[in-house]
């Protein structure tokens, strides 16, 4: 199949039983989108696809032929890293890693709906994103302190 | 990865894909994959074909005879987004905008998919239920249009036969004022039971129940007492006797929304 | 000027690798002509396995091998215990990594199946035919202690898997409670929990036939002790076994070796001789068992809230037997109770039960959830009794900081504490007399507030006599010609930091930039033996060896700068900044770089009074450990005690039991802090899966043996919107037997936590006489409470 991954235009061999996610990792090679659960609960596979936030777990491969994806590996401007990034990075808003994917894609979709969120609108944006490691408080002040 | 072998089809429209189910042995059809996807995964769900609606134009809303025809495959976020479900349809509104599991379940769950896969812990048959929806399925031998409540035969059951498809929900505009509420056990849960009311001029005209039994239970609007639930429902986050238990209190506050303006 | 880099809250050094993708999980792990791994499990809960036909199975598209547990016998010795339970009288089953003859609860593995795909194999896997003949089950722990319960080891006699008395004597306990002003008694249970890390086990492992080498990136918080135990039961040499853990995507426990997976992976990667991929489904990652017990206890309590003697029996359903060292759990938690407060009698009868229910796997805080639980219940039982306020009662409660070490009638050895501190700070930081204030106000308004207290006491830095779980650990470090150094310690990190915290501390060691620091962890190879992370030890014991390793380098370092700077007696060299300089004259200064350069190239003129090398490797062992028994029989096998304060302030709704927390206050001590944001990040963490298990995190089984539980819908995490911001206070009282003073705050939170919010809980429900005597405080218990209490 074929599809446009982090601004390239991508062709790979996907086998038809392929989640989006699956084909992303194996078959594309873009490791960023996690698996944690299959059944589009955790949120560690959230990608972009054509410009909306999309749980790739809950998605077919074959589903996306010819779409506009963005994983992780995309998300840097120019080899830098972007605002929210190292918003992550300074408010130590990720330990283990695992949701950071994830919870990056819900934290720039909201960015891009509402421009001053409340700490209630940010916590629940991330909300379909589980993490068992920072307790959500360091994710909420990053995503706060890129938006004010 | 799915574990079973199947046809992939994308059809471009409600005629194309009605005529790929009927002739399928054991079709499943995709709208948002919310819940088909995973059942596809475990093995729990083992089609020949798999009927994927994402280009088959069905997800438009629109404006119709003191009605708006919201498309089979319209998202949660479509109907938050749509100036005309918010104005003329404020309950389904609500309910969309209540959906949890993040926006990405937003924009990915669809309002016909969630009809259709029937499910008590659910916030949608109960809600078109209290809008007074008419379901819009189209068939090999033609279409036809049927209240929501006749297509909600039980828990995840429909009166669909084979090779139909639900293309549409007519819903007459909202009049008056509602209430909705809605019980889970937290951000994690499904809805447990749900309660909407519907007024006009202070009385109360609707009152609809959701996840308290298999299929959304009408109640007596003014009905003091509550009715008695037959066959309440039991699942892994709450027994039985809670709803049974939680369903008046979720009705009188539905009501008092309603009612109170 | 170095030493500024500890206590600094430094980011996490490898962060920019995580946020561009390029960070390693073992799932990331690709190898040429890699196969694919899916387990068949047994769909019943306690049965005698009659046969397994794989020719359908093996007939199918793509299937490269079907192996069962029967044909496995020959390829591998059973798993090796962990932790042996019987030098304490505890009965050990032999563990296969395939179930043979029985399988004794839902979920545990019969058959592997490798193909070419994932989906080749999940296919084959359902074409498995396992023939079972259901046997009798259990699902509860004192059923299983009956003496008609099925048994779940014949051979056994009992489902006792093991069991003890540590404490006071019975006549202690007697001669307490008789002149008591109160006497109360309870039965407390705690429900079934997994912690649920967001990524699950895999591993890949690779049999090369040339070199005769295993190498296995595992998903393991131990890649020393799992290289041991794998090469014993593979019959090879540790040579010629190879464990990579790379980054781990939280583990909270679960991923400790004793684990049967990590036997069936190696086992079918030499089988079938090409690199063999197992991803764990989360359903199966779920399975380990956790936290479900009965706590029957009595209290005698003085009229002014003092608690003179505490009388426990408790009970763990352990579920089915494994090679891990959940078990320890039962044991750890009996030793933990009571501890923080000034109690002279306490004695603890605890057992560990078998039923048909998946094992326990050790979990964070190891036990000292259940301990902590009930103390926490008694406090506020006895508040309730005397009308002395929470707060007051654990006042007068707890150790006085001048009253340490303190032995416990348990054994532990408490280091150091101001527990009264943390009591002050939560409640200064609470409001506590505002809260009550606005308690009261809710009420007049129909609203129903509760306000709830949790003391948490966690030993930590466990070291377990005959177990590869010591509470010692080695690091490496060496220095190159470069002036940069590496560090490679035997310890492990799942996420927390501990790796940068170790840089942290290696860099103001030797005087360097943290960048000039690498740190290698998880490569059984590269690094030095260790035990892993565990018991959140990384920093007691990883931290300082690496910090004796690194003193030893900048020692050298000092004697050939002073060389090159024509240091005169008694002038003292000082590193920092990267530069080495005589103390107070700033003008005599040399690179760190230059000197490191220096021993390798100058080695016979300016390294002369040096072993010219700048490597160094060296074990910290705590001295405060104690294997030989003290007058009760008891070991102290602890190193550290940390503890935290909490206030818990919550919402119920009455009509339909409904709770919301609306504030969390934590007073936490873990010693010196040498990364402030990973430990705030820590106590976070662990608070916030503390109420969510106080609200949900319930592991089901229906009544035969099926979980019910099997993904995020139906075992309920707490997400963002679920818990309040969690706010922090800090106090240090540094360890008097680590070597830079931290006590470890891998299991924070966790305990106080949910002890606080069953409390708050319980607060706001008193005025109608109910009572939640078991966990969790989901909505349908608490109004099954409320209803109850009104009939």
């Amino acid at each position: 199949m074929e599809l446009r991954l982090n601004g390239e235009q991508r062709s790979a061999d996907v086998d038809p039983r392929m989640l989006l996610v699956e084909a992303l990792r194996d078959a594309f090679g873009a490791h960023g989108p996690k698996i944690g659960c299959l059944t589009g609960d955790c949120g560690a596979c959230t990608v972009r696809v054509d410009g909306a936030i999309v749980k790739s777990c809950l998605k077919l491969a074959v589903a996306a032929e010819g779409a506009d994806v963005q994983t992780l590996e995309g998300l840097a401007d120019d080899g830098g890293l972007s605002a929210l990034q190292q918003a992550f990075w300074d408010s130590h808003a990720f330990q283990c890693g695992y949701c950071l994917s994830g919870m990056l894609f819900a934290a720039g979709d909201l960015l891009e709906r509402v421009d001053s969120p409340t700490d209630a609108e940010i916590r629940e944006a991330i909300s379909g994103n589980l993490c068992r490691c920072t307790g959500y408080d360091p994710i909420v002040e990053a995503i706060r302190s890129v938006a004010s | 990865m799915i574990p079973t072998r199947f046809a992939y089809e994308a059809p471009g429209g409600a005629e194309e894909a009605v005529a790929i189910l009927d002739a399928a042995a054991e079709p499943r059809v995709l709208a948002g994959g919310t819940w088909v996807v995973p059942e596809l995964g475990s093995g729990a769900s083992r089609p020949d074909v798999v009927v994927d609606l994402r280009r088959a134009g069905l997800g438009t809303i629109a404006a119709g005879e003191g009605t708006v025809m919201v498309g089979a495959t319209a998202t949660y976020a479509d109907l938050i987004g749509s100036a005309l479900v918010r104005e003329r349809l404020p309950l389904l509104h609500e309910m969309a905008g209540g959906i949890t599991g993040g926006w990405a379940i937003r924009g990915q769950g669809t309002i016909g998919g969630s009809l259709i896969a029937a499910r008590p812990q659910s916030d949608v048959p109960a809600v078109l239920v209290a809008l007074g929806a008419v379901a819009h399925v189209a068939g090999a031998d033609g279409g036809r249009a049927l209240p929501v409540p006749d297509l909600l035969t039980g828990p995840m059951q429909t009166g669909l036969a084979r090779g139909e498809l639900l293309t549409a929900l007519e819903l007459p505009v909202q009049i008056g004022t509602h209430g909705y509420v809605k019980l889970k056990r937290g951000a994690s849960s499904w809805p447990i039971a749900t309660a909407a009311a519907v007024a006009v001029d202070g009385v109360l005209t609707r009152l609809v129940l959701g996840g308290v039994a298999g299929t959304p239970v009408e109640l007596e609007p003014e009905d003091a007492t509550m009715a008695e639930i037959h066959d309440p429902w039991d699942d892994e986050l709450a027994p039985a006797a809670y709803r049974v238990a939680v369903a008046g209190p979720l009705a009188a506050r539905a009501r008092r929304k309603a009612i109170g303006g | 000027m170095g030493r500024r880099l500890v206590g600094d809250p430094v980011v996490k050094h490898d962060g920019d690798e995580y946020l561009t993708g390029r960070a390693t999980f073992a799932g990331d792990v690709v190898l040429p002509g890699m196969t694919h791994a899916v387990l068949v499990r047994s769909t019943v809960a306690h049965a005698r396995i009659l046969g397994i036909d794989a020719s359908a199975a093996r007939a199918m598209p793509g299937v490269v091998a079907v192996l069962t547990g029967d044909e496995a016998i020959p390829l591998v010795e059973p798993v090796p215990s962990s932790v042996d339970p019987t030098p304490i009288g505890g009965h050990l089953a032999e563990i296969r990594c395939l179930a043979v003859d029985r399988v004794r609860h839902v979920g545990e593995p019969v058959a592997a199946v490798v193909a070419e795909t994932q989906g080749d194999a999940l296919a084959a896997a359902l074409a498995v035919r396992v023939d079972l003949e259901p046997l009798p089950l259990v699902l509860d722990a004192d059923e299983a202690m009956a003496a008609d319960a099925p048994l779940l080891y014949p051979e056994w006699g009992t489902n006792r898997i093991v069991g003890g008395e540590m404490g006071s004597s019975a006549e202690e306990v007697d001669a307490a409670f008789a002149p008591a002003d109160h006497v109360l008694e309870g039965v407390l249970r705690s429900h079934r929990g997994n912690a649920a890390p967001m990524e699950t086990r895999t591993h890949v492992a690779s049999w090369d036939e040339t070199t005769g080498r295993l190498t296995m990136w595992a998903t393991t918080q131990n890649p020393h002790p799992l290289r041991s135990t794998l090469a014993s039961a593979l019959r090879l040499s540790e040579a010629q076994v190879h464990v990579i853990a790379p980054k781990i995507g939280g583990s909270f426990g679960l991923k400790m070796f004793g684990n049967r997976e990590d036997f069936i992976v190696p086992v079918l990667a030499r089988l079938v001789g090409r690199p063999v991929r197992w991803h764990e489904e989360r359903a199966a990652a779920l399975l380990p068992g956790a936290r479900e017990q009965v706590q029957r206890w009595r209290a005698a309590f003085a009229a002014d809230g003092r608690l003179l003697a505490l009388d426990v029996h408790a009970r763990s359903d352990h579920g089915a037997v494994s090679a891990g060292h959940g078990w320890g759990m039962g044991l750890v938690g009996a030793q933990t109770t009571g501890t923080g407060y000034a109690l002279e009698v306490c004695r603890v009868a605890w057992d560990v039960v078998a039923t048909n229910k998946a094992p326990w796997g050790g979990t964070k805080p190891y036990g000292k959830d259940g301990a902590t639980l009930l103390a926490e219940h008694v406090m506020d039982r006895i508040a309730e009794t005397t009308g002395v306020d929470p707060a007051e009662v654990r006042r007068r409660n707890f150790l006085q900081p001048d009253a340490f070490p303190h032995l416990h009638t348990t054994g532990l050895e408490l280091d150091s504490g101001d527990y009264e501190g943390t009591l002050d700070l939560a409640l200064g930081r609470a409001g506590y007399p505002e809260l009550q204030a606005e308690r009261e106000r809710a009420r007049a308004e129909g609203r129903r507030l509760g306000i709830g207290l949790g003391f948490e006491l966690t030993p930590e830095s466990a070291d377990v006599p005959g177990a590869l779980v010591s509470g010692f650990d080695t690091a490496t470090v060496r220095m190159s010609p470069s002036g940069q150094a590496i560090v490679l310690t035997g310890v492990t990190s799942p996420g927390t930091g501990n790796d940068t915290a170790i840089v942290q501390l290696v860099a103001a060691e030797l005087g360097i930039a943290l960048a000039d620091v690498e740190i290698v962890q998880g490569d059984s190879d590269r690094c030095p033996y260790g035990f892993g992370n565990i018991s959140s030890r990384s920093i007691v014991t990883g931290g300082s060896a690496a910090v004796l390793a690194a003193r030893d380098i900048a020692a050298k370092l000092r004697t050939v700068a002073g060389a090159m700077l024509h240091a005169e007696e008694g002038e003292e060299i000082v590193l920092g900044g990267g530069m080495a300089e005589i103390a107070g004259d700033g003008d005599r200064h040399v690179p760190i770089a230059v000197v490191a350069g220096a021993v390798f190239s100058l080695g016979y003129i300016l390294a002369l009074d040096i072993e010219p090398n700048l490597e160094s490797t060296r074990t910290f062992r705590p001295p405060n450990i104690r294997h030989t028994p003290d007058h009760r029989g008891n070991l102290q096998v602890y190193t550290t005690y940390p503890f935290s304060m909490h206030v818990s302030l919550v919402e119920v709704d009455d009509e339909t039991g409904v709770v919301t927390t609306l504030r969390h206050v934590i007073a936490h001590d873990c010693g010196t802090v040498v990364n402030p944001a990973f430990v705030d990040g820590q106590v976070r963490g662990g608070a916030v899966m503390g109420i969510g298990s106080a609200l949900g995190e319930e592991f089901a089984y229906d009544d035969r043996g099926v979980p019910r539980s099997v993904g995020f819908k139906t075992y309920l995490l707490a997400r963002a919107s679920d818990v309040p911001p969690i706010e922090l206070e800090r106090q240090v009282t540094p360890s008097p037997s680590t070597l830079i003073g931290a006590k470890g705050a891998g299991e924070a939170g966790f305990g106080g936590a949910q002890a606080a919010v069953m409390n708050a809980v319980n607060d706001a429900l008193r005025d109608l006489g109910a009572r939640l005597d078991a966990t969790p405080a989901s909505a349908p218990n608490v109004l099954a409470a409320i209803l109850d209490a009104r009939r």
